[in-house]
C-alpha cells in the first residue's frame, strides 16, 4: 500500500512518519512544498532526517496514485489536498480540526463520498483501551446516565515551533480550536454522535501576551457544551502548559454518572521522579500509542473497505463546536448551534 | 482574649465543626436549634443548651448562624438588633440584595459580621492565594476548581433550591469566592446545572453544576462542582495558570495516611474536616474571634460574603435563563467606622 504524508506544517507529520516509515507492505512517501525554504523542520531536510522518501511538487505526489493520504497541513489549507486525493481516488486520513470553516468541511466530506474513498478525522485520544473500557461501562449501564463531563486538554503553545498555530488565518483561531475538539470527539463518542445544541466560550491570549509567540490568538479558553439530552461538557482547552515542562502537556476527563464517577487520563506517567541532569520533574510517558493505534485504524478500514471512524462527520460535528465557540467569544453569550454562522453555505 | 459568650445557632453538620472550635479557644457557649438537636450535641461538647433563640442572643458578644440559609438573614437581623458580632455560615443569604442588608445593617449597628468562607483558612488555598498575591505565578490567565462530595442527603433542605440554593449556591460558591479572592471581581457568570436539582433528593441522587467567571481583570475560572453517589469521597482539586508557571493541588492525591483493606460500604463523609494539623475550622474561628475583640480585620469579610453571593445568585440566574449575566463592577464600599464602638467584645 502506497501511503504519502501530506505537507509537515503540522508537528504531528513527522510522528506518522515515523509510525508508517518502517512498517511491512506499506510504500511511504512524503512532500512538502509550501516549506519555508532552508527550515530544518521541514521540507526535504525533514524527510531526509527521518529517511522517508521525499518529493518535491503536490502533481509529483498524486502521479504516484497513492492508496492512502495523510493530510498535516495548516488547518486551513486541509480541504485543497482532500479535494486532490479523492479525486485521485486515495483514502484520507486529515488532521485536527478537520477544517477552519464549516463550508471547507462539507467540502472534504462531500468530495471524499462522490469518490468512494474514506475520510477519518485525526482524534487519537478516543483509541486509548481505558478510554473504551470507560465507553463499555457506560453502555452496559453500571455508570448510570451521564449527567455531565468536565475535562482538561492542556498543551504548551505549539506557535513556538510553528508559528501558524497563532495565525487565526491559517488555524482558525488558537488553543480553543487547537484543543476544545479532542474533548468534544470523546463526547461525541459516548453520546453515539449526538449534535451538540449549544456552545458558552470564555478566553484571553494573557499567556504569551508578553513577547510570546502568539499575540494573535487566544492561548486560555474555557468552554460549556450542552447537548439535546441535558449533558453539559466544561472543556478548558488552554495552552496553559509551561514550555519546559517534560511533557508537552495532557488530556484528563471526569465522567458524571448517576451511578459512579470516572475519571479517565489519556496520557498518563508511567515512571515519575527526579532527573538531576535537567534539573526537572522525569516524566516518563505511560500507556498505549494512540497515534498508532490511530494510524493502524485507518490502514484497516483500506484494507477491509469499512467505513473509518471517527469520520469526516464527526470531525464537522465537533468543528461545528469550536465555529460556535467564535462566535459566542463575539457575542458574550451561549450560542446555539443552529445559529451560528459560518454554517452550511456561509 | 476576653471570654466570650457565644450563642451558636443551629445543630446540624457546620455546628458540629464549628462547636469544638469555639470551645477550644475557651468560649462559652449555648446552644440553640429549632429542630430539638442542641441538647444533645452541646452535651457532647460541654456547651449548654437553651430553649429559644431570644434566650441564646440575650447578652451574647457572638452569634454564630449555622442554620439553613434561608434563615440566616432573620437570626443575623435579630442578632446585631441585640448589639452583637455574627459569624454567619455561607452562603450569607440566597440573594444579594439579602445578604448586602444583612452586611448593611451590621454596619450601621457597630457590630462585626463574616461569612464563614472556610476555604479560605485550609492550607492548600491560603498557600495559593499568598502563591497568587505574591506573583508567583506571574499574571494568571485561566483557572479551574473542583469540589465534589457525596449528594448532602442527610438533611433535606440542601436538596431545596428554595432554602439553599442548589448546588450552584450552596456548594460552588465557595469557589467563586475563592476564584474572587484570587483574581479579582467577577464581572461575567455563565452557569449550567444538571441532574437531581429538585426537593426531596433520594440517597443516591446526583447533581453537578459548571459555572465559567470572567474577572475584570481579564482571567477566567471554571468551577465545577459535584453532589455525588453516596460512596463519594470528599474532594477538591484546582490547576491555575499564569505567565509564571501553573500550580495545582488534588486533596485526595498526597494524603498524609492512607487506610486501605478496611471493610467499608457506608457513605462517605459529607463535610470535610481538613487534614491533620489544625481544624481550619478552628484557624477560621480564630480569626473571627480576634477580629471580634478589636483585632485585625480577618482575610475575609461581610462584603466579601455579599459579593460571593452575588456571583451565585448570577450563577443561578444564568442556569435559570440560559443567558449569561454581567455584573457591575461594585459600588465604592462606604468606609467602616475606624474604631469599634461600645457593645463590642470588651464591654
Amino acid at each position: 500500500m502506497r501511503v504519502a504524508v501530506l505537507s509537515f506544517a503540522h508537528v504531528h507529520a513527522a510522528t506518522y512518519i515515523g509510525l508508517l516509515r518502517d512498517r511491512d507492505g506499506i510504500e511511504l512517501i512524503t512532500s512538502d512544498p509550501d516549506a519555508p525554504p532552508g527550515d530544518p523542520t521541514r521540507g526535504r531536510q525533514l524527510a531526509e532526517s527521518l529517511g522517508a522518501a521525499y518529493v518535491d511538487t503536490w502533481d509529483e505526489v498524486f502521479a504516484l496514485r497513492p492508496d492512502a493520504v495523510v493530510v498535516t497541513s495548516e488547518n486551513a489549507r486541509h480541504r485543497h489536498l482532500v479535494e486532490r486525493a479523492a479525486a485521485t481516488g486515495a483514502h484520507v486520513l486529515c488532521e485536527k480540526p478537520l477544517a477552519t470553516t464549516e463550508a471547507d468541511a462539507r467540502a472534504m466530506i462531500d468530495a471524499c463520498e462522490r469518490a468512494g474513498v474514506g475520510l477519518m478525522t485525526a482524534y487519537p485520544v478516543r483509541f486509548s483501551p481505558a478510554f473504551t473500557a470507560l465507553r463499555r461501562a457506560l453502555a452496559d449501564g453500571s455508570l448510570g446516565g451521564l449527567i455531565s463531563v468536565h475535562g482538561a486538554n492542556n498543551g504548551s503553545n505549539p506557535a513556538r515551533s510553528r508559528p501558524w498555530f497563532a495565525d487565526p488565518e491559517l488555524a482558525g483561531g488558537g488553543a480553543l480550536a487547537d484543543h476544545t475538539v479532542h474533548i468534544a470527539d470523546l463526547v461525541d463518542v459516548l453520546l453515539d454522535g449526538e449534535e451538540a445544541a449549544e456552545v458558552y466560550a470564555q478566553a484571553n491570549s494573557i499567556l504569551d501576551d508578553d513577547g510570546g509567540p502568539a499575540p494573535g490568538v487566544e492561548t486560555a479558553a474555557l468552554v460549556t457544551v450542552r447537548y439535546p439530552s441535558g449533558l453539559v461538557a466544561a472543556v478548558d482547552a488552554s495552552w496553559s502548559h509551561p514550555p519546559d515542562h517534560p511533557t508537552w502537556g495532557g488530556l484528563a476527563m471526569t465522567c458524571v454518572g448517576e451511578k459512579a464517577i470516572v475519571e479517565f487520563d489519556a496520557f498518563p506517567p508511567l515512571l515519575g521522579g527526579f532527573d538531576s541532569a535537567t534539573g526537572r520533574d522525569r516524566w516518563e510517558a505511560g500507556g498505549t500509542d494512540l497515534d498508532a493505534a490511530m494510524l493502524e485504524e485507518f490502514l484497516d478500514t483500506i484494507r477491509t473497505g469499512r467505513r473509518p471512524s471517527p469520520d469526516g462527520e464527526t470531525g464537522l460535528r465537533t468543528l461545528r463546536i469550536v465555529l460556535a465557540a467564535y462566535e459566542s467569544l463575539r457575542t458574550g453569550q451561549p450560542v446555539a448551534l443552529r445559529d451560528a454562522p459560518g454554517t452550511e453555505g456561509g | 482574649m476576653a471570654e466570650l459568650e457565644v450563642a451558636l445557632i443551629g445543630a446540624g453538620g457546620i455546628a458540629r465543626t464549628h462547636l469544638p472550635a469555639w470551645v477550644a479557644l475557651g468560649a462559652r457557649v449555648r446552644l440553640y436549634a429549632p429542630d430539638g438537636r442542641a441538647p444533645a450535641l452541646a452535651r457532647e461538647f460541654g456547651a449548654t443548651s437553651v430553649g429559644s433563640l431570644g434566650e441564646a442572643i440575650a447578652g451574647a458578644t457572638v452569634v454564630d448562624v449555622c442554620t439553613p440559609t434561608d434563615t440566616h438573614r432573620e437570626i443575623t437581623l435579630a442578632a446585631v438588633a441585640a448589639g452583637a458580632h455574627v459569624l454567619c455560615e455561607k452562603p450569607l443569604a440566597l440573594s444579594a440584595a439579602e445578604a448586602g442588608e444583612m452586611a448593611d445593617a451590621a454596619e450601621a449597628a457597630g457590630v462585626r459580621l463574616y461569612p464563614g468562607h472556610v476555604v479560605r483558612f485550609f492550607p492548600a488555598y491560603a498557600r495559593l492565594r499568598d502563591l497568587v498575591a505574591g506573583g508567583g505565578l506571574g499574571r494568571v490567565a485561566v483557572a479551574r476548581f473542583t469540589r465534589t462530595g457525596r449528594y448532602p442527603t442527610w438533611s433535606g433542605w440542601f436538596a431545596d433550591p428554595l432554602r439553599s440554593g442548589g448546588i450552584l449556591t450552596d456548594q460552588m460558591i465557595h469557589d467563586m469566592d475563592i476564584a474572587r479572592w484570587l483574581f479579582g471581581d467577577v464581572v461575567r457568570v455563565h452557569a449550567r446545572h444538571q441532574g437531581h436539582l429538585t426537593n426531596p433528593a433520594p440517597e443516591g441522587a446526583v447533581a453537578t453544576g459548571t459555572a465559567v467567571l470572567t474577572h475584570a481583570g481579564g482571567a477566567i475560572t471554571q468551577v465545577v462542582g459535584v453532589w455525588g453517589p453516596p460512596a463519594t469521597p470528599f474532594r477538591t482539586t484546582f490547576h491555575v495558570s499564569g505567565t509564571g508557571g501553573t500550580v495545582q493541588h488534588d486533596s485526595q492525591a498526597h494524603l498524609d495516611l492512607r487506610i486501605t483493606g478496611r471493610a467499608t460500604g457506608g457513605p462517605a463523609d459529607g463535610i470535610p474536616a481538613g487534614d491533620f494539623g489544625e481544624s481550619p475550622y478552628l484557624t477560621q474561628i480564630r480569626e473571627f474571634a480576634e477580629a471580634f475583640a478589636g483585632g485585625p480585620e480577618p482575610r475575609v469579610s461581610g462584603r466579601d460574603g455579599v459579593a460571593a453571593v452575588r456571583i451565585a445568585e448570577a450563577a443561578a440566574q444564568s442556569a435559570r435563563t440560559g443567558r449569561t449575566v454581567e455584573l457591575a463592577p461594585p459600588a465604592p464600599l462606604v468606609p467602616r467606622p475606624t474604631t469599634v464602638p461600645t457593645g463590642g467584645i470588651d464591654q
